[in-house]
């Protein structure tokens, strides 16, 4: 991962302080029960990844539990996490406990009576496929194909085709979703505002308003799509959240659009323009 | 005027919102044919269908997502225009290091959509060519609208 320098910048930092708790948890698979330093390195670690479980009780908070709950099933999870992580398995913490963690605010939503309906071992394959769309992309500077991602993943074609479709049959918030931190996208880049983008579209006055009122990671990924080029691999690098995650934003923002323009400025397709 | 006939496009109604599927052609270029009601509801089936085509013939994930939009927003500016109670027919077809979309409706209107929309820029964004045209059906007064586009194996350059 050193050598995606400036390009990966965004993501690294993002995981970095996370990164940095890592020793502790070689330290506490070390040190004995009895041994008081092991419930200060436990609450520690607990301590400092609360913000992971807030984040994933906050992408939870539209299906109409109230924060504080979810909040407090989310900690139970990462409490969990900490305690059954092992380090010597090769992965990181994060992969580790936000599964962890999803399952715990999940199974709360069952007992409530709440379905998030993707399948478990779906999700399992949407994930794997998704974090490998990421490694490969960095890997062979662009997209994967199937047979690449399931060489990668060492599972057969067919899996990975579940996993992808997987990202567009199911709506429920997926991983990346969860970990993908909106508050660190970069504001007020100016794109979407620029009326040289726009220049060649005619219905370019209904539609500015209407990126206006876009998300500012929404207009971003709309305009880097179809403005600047770039692909959605590409973009899914420079904003920090997957590639599927990226198509699942392009396709609601443009089916948003559609509609908005349907209903505030029809179309008159038959009438010639004046002048 | 129900709103599941418009939704449920897996389940066995027999009524004329269950999509029709003709396959053709040989493995290697197959073409395949999808025909629904002309309504917003009936699309996650076009998308459905060229997102699995375009996976099965090894496309890069970029191109599979792309076409996925391509063909919803394609699909979507020709349901607009798509005469009362008509169908939407999509023709896919894959051969090799293409995926090609046909997709037409019945349309009381004379005219393909236009070129300068924002809609249309997003098309030519997401498909390596678009074309749209404009022929009189066979029922009287109607026009057969249709967009074509065309998207290639991104070049691994």
């Amino acid at each position: 991962m050193k050598q995606a320098d400036s390009s990966g910048q965004a993501a690294h930092s993002r995981n970095q302080r996370y990164d940095e708790l890592a020793p502790l948890f070689v330290e506490l698979a070390s040190v004995s029960e009895q041994d008081p330093r092991r419930e200060e390195l436990r609450s520690k670690l607990v301590t400092e990844h609360l913000p992971v479980a807030e984040h994933i009780a906050r992408r939870f908070s539209h299906r109409g539990e109230s924060q504080e709950d979810l909040t407090q099933v989310a900690t139970l999870g990462l409490i969990n996490a900490v305690d059954r992580f092992d380090p010597d398995r090769g992965v990181d913490f994060l992969s580790y406990a936000v599964p962890t963690i999803m399952g715990e605010v999940r199974r709360h939503f069952r007992d409530t009576g709440w379905a998030v309906r993707m399948p478990r071992r779906l999700q399992e394959l949407h994930l794997s496929v998704s974090s490998a769309i990421s490694t490969l992309s960095q890997e062979l500077g662009r997209a994967p194909t199937p047979t690449e991602l399931a060489q990668h993943l060492g599972i057969n074609r067919q899996d990975v085709y579940r996993g992808l479709e997987a990202g567009n049959a199911y709506r429920s918030a997926s991983l990346d979703e969860l970990l993908t931190d909106t508050d660190e996208i970069p504001l007020g880049d100016a794109i979407g505002e620029n009326d040289s983008e726009l220049a060649e579209v005619e219905n370019r006055e209904a539609i500015r308003p209407l990126l206006g009122e876009l998300d500012e990671r929404e207009r971003r990924i709309l305009v880097m799509r179809f403005f600047r080029s770039m692909t959605q691999t590409q973009i899914a690098e420079q904003i920090g959240i997957s590639q599927m995650h990226v198509s699942r934003l392009l396709s609601r923002t443009l089916a948003w659009l559609r509609d908005r323009l349907e209903t505030e400025a029809p179309d008159e397709p038959a009438e010639p323009k004046d002048g | 005027m129900s709103l599941e006939r418009g939704l449920d496009v897996s389940a066995s109604h027999p009524d004329r919102s269950q999509p029709q599927v003709e396959r053709s052609g040989t493995p290697a270029a197959s073409t395949v044919e999808v025909r629904v009601a002309a309504e917003a509801a009936q699309l996650a089936v076009m998308r459905a269908v060229i997102g699995d085509l375009a996976m099965r013939a090894d496309f890069d994930v970029d191109t599979i997502a792309d076409l996925r939009l391509a063909v919803d927003e394609a699909c979507s500016s020709l349901v607009r225009l798509a005469a009362p109670e008509s169908s939407l027919t999509c023709r896919f077809r894959c051969d090799g290091d293409d995926v090609s979309l046909s997709a037409e409706v019945r349309s009381a209107e004379a005219a393909a959509p236009r070129k300068d929309t924002f809609s249309w820029r997003v098309l030519s964004a997401l498909a390596d060519t678009v074309t749209t045209s404009v022929e009189p059906a066979e029922e009287a007064g109607d026009n057969v609208v249709r967009i074509d586009l065309v998207k290639g194996r991104t070049g691994h350059e």
